[in-house]
């Protein structure tokens, strides 16, 4: 047993060896985006003076948790993260309620049309923004749409039907089909299958791709700036974008990078937990539709 | 059968509605509304005034636009080999057979789910600032007084700086498609190539990089809509007033459609024009690469 060990070893060591190259730049990778993330959070906790000397990491004159304070309360990022939990979470019901629907009938039935919208649906995921954009901003200010938080939550809906519905679809596809002739057979009609089985099935597909809509969003910045303009309807980008602009003003920089942990905590802790889920969702949906 | 067609009517109709709504007719009256002059986004078509090839002819000779197109070029190409071609070496890299797989690229692809707002804050308060900066510090540190003396967010160096700082958060999404496809070649594929006594470096050549056509051609045309649509990094990096070193087709248009600080005169048919413009160049890059990587429609 020994013996076999220790032909064992220098062969591994060789084999890592050989990958230390790799190991390198995975590892220089890592360590910037390290001492980014880090900086910024001790930053955070110091006064404008010290972060201009370059003395964040001595936390001379201790943690200055009044940073957070300002940044949560007179900067509104509370407002701005309450928006976009609002925007997210509304969304990715509406989005999950309509296209696992259309998901399932485009995937299960044939019927005319259904090549189509198929196609039709992988089109729209390569429209850009900007072809789009005008006229929806022309129909909704002159039926009086603009203003409300209701008529963004619409547009994430409508503008995610597509990758989403692409995304179910192959799952759905999946699927065997004796789950459906069972349930026929025991005269369950196809709405209650799609309800009670194919659905239950189907979820973690549903929790993936709902999570990958929910992330991007509460990201998202180009509609928002254009449909939520009034401060009390910003989401995080676009409020952390007119706050930082105000608090350099001010020079108050400590505050500033409160603000952005604030911001960046809540997706990065969702990421820690969920990373696995979020990277299927990139991968998985309409690349090879 | 009938309770099938009733049910199929009732479940694709809601995501119909939605995509007529949102995608067709907004780009059919886009490219409609590209030929008229339309002062006001809000007005009704009836004050719309046919213009023929106006608009278009318009921004082409619109000196700021041409910058816009230029910058947006630039970062198209250059901002394309480096993306694309370091987020393979990383996939490769990954599926070499490391350990930490997983660690690595999700830290790798965390970029991507930190809204792009903070993430370029990060890079401009802290990165490329001259007082404290990283790069500043850090070739001070290594006694490269000549590097450490470059200011990044002055007005010759500020797009390079944007590019460099977009380029970091991009690498991530495209790595991971890559990553998927390597993973979808068979593994056999190189065992055999190891037999008949091929190195890593010819595997990758032989096997690895024209088994990826396809990938790339995704990549490819996500790039290209991403970079259409250069619109966030843009405005961090002249958050005031619009500057030319940094601007981007689309902040033009939403500056001569929305309007800004200095710009008092709205546009909103050339907007229309530049949309159609942009949406045109995806549809012939996506056509030259189709012809140029032709797929050859592998099954494993």
């Amino acid at each position: 047993m020994a013996k076999e060990k220790k032909v064992r070893e220098p062969v591994n060591w060789k084999k890592e060896l050989r990958l230390l190259p790799g190991y390198l730049i995975l590892s220089l990778w890592i360590i910037f985006t390290a001492v980014l993330l880090i900086w910024i959070l001790a930053a955070s906790f110091s006064t404008s003076r010290e972060i201009f000397k370059g003395d964040v990491f001595k936390f001379a004159s201790g943690f200055h948790w009044e940073n957070y304070v300002t940044a949560w309360k007179t900067q509104n990022v509370s407002v701005f993260l309450a928006n976009s939990l609002l925007y997210a979470s509304c969304a990715v019901v509406g989005i999950l309620a309509i296209s696992s629907a259309a998901a399932y009938v485009l995937a299960r039935f044939t019927f005319l049309g259904n090549k189509v919208i198929k196609s039709g649906f992988i089109v729209a995921m390569s429209i850009p923004l900007i072809m789009i954009i005008l006229p929806i901003f022309n129909i909704t200010t002159r039926w009086g749409m603009t203003g409300s938080r209701l008529l963004l939550i619409v547009l994430y809906i409508c503008l995610n039907v597509p990758y989403t519905t692409t995304f179910l679809m192959n799952f759905f596809r999946n699927l065997s089909r004796s789950y459906e002739e069972a349930a026929a057979i025991d005269g369950c009609s196809p709405i209650m299958t799609f309800w009670r089985i194919m659905l239950p099935l189907a979820q973690p597909g549903l929790i993936t791709v709902g999570i990958f809509n929910f992330l991007s969003v509460w990201n998202e910045y180009f509609m928002a700036l254009i449909f939520a303009s009034s401060d009390n309807m910003k989401s995080v980008g676009t409020g952390l974008f007119s706050m930082v602009n105000s608090l350099k003003a001010v020079g108050d920089y400590g505050s500033l990078f409160a603000a952005v942990i604030i911001v960046f905590l809540p997706t990065f802790l969702m990421y820690v937990f969920l990373s696995e889920k979020i990277i299927a969702g990139v991968t998985g949906g309409g690349v090879k539709g | 059968m009938k309770r099938n067609k009733k049910m199929i009517i009732a479940f694709i109709t809601p995501a119909l509605v939605t995509f007529l709504v949102m995608f067709v007719y907004p780009v059919i009256r886009t490219v409609i509304m590209s030929f008229f002059k339309v002062e006001s986004l809000t007005a009704s078509t009836s004050e719309w005034q046919f213009a023929g090839l106006d608009n278009y002819i318009g921004i082409w000779k619109t000196p700021i636009f041409r910058t816009s197109m230029i910058n947006m070029g630039v970062i198209w190409l250059v901002g394309g080999v480096i993306v694309l071609s370091v987020s393979l070496l990383l996939a490769v890299i990954l599926t070499s057979g490391v350990r930490f797989k997983s660690f690595f690229r999700a830290a790798i692809y965390l970029p991507n789910v930190i809204s792009a707002v903070a993430l370029a804050i990060m890079w401009i308060q802290y990165v490329f600032s001259k007082k404290y900066g990283m790069l500043t510090s850090f070739f001070r540190a290594l006694g490269l007084d000549n590097l450490a003396k470059i200011s990044w967010l002055d007005s010759d160096m500020k797009f390079w700086a944007m590019l460099i700082a977009f380029c970091f958060g991009a690498v991530g999404y495209y790595m991971l498609i890559f990553l998927s496809g390597i993973e979808q070649i068979p593994q056999d594929l190189f065992e055999a190539a190891t037999i008949d006594g091929a190195n890593k470096m010819g595997q990758f050549a032989h096997i690895t990089l024209p088994l990826l056509k396809g990938v790339f051609k995704t990549n490819l045309t996500f790039w290209s809509i991403n970079t259409m649509m250069f619109f966030v990094w843009s405005k961090m990096f002249s958050p005031v007033e619009t500057e030319a070193s940094t601007i981007s087709p689309v902040v033009y248009m939403y500056n001569i459609v929305f309007g800004t600080k200095g710009v008092t005169q709205r546009d909103a048919g050339r907007g229309a024009a530049i949309g159609v413009t942009m949406a045109l160049f995806v549809l012939i890059i996506f056509f030259i690469f189709n012809r140029v990587l032709k797929d050859d429609d592998l099954e494993y």
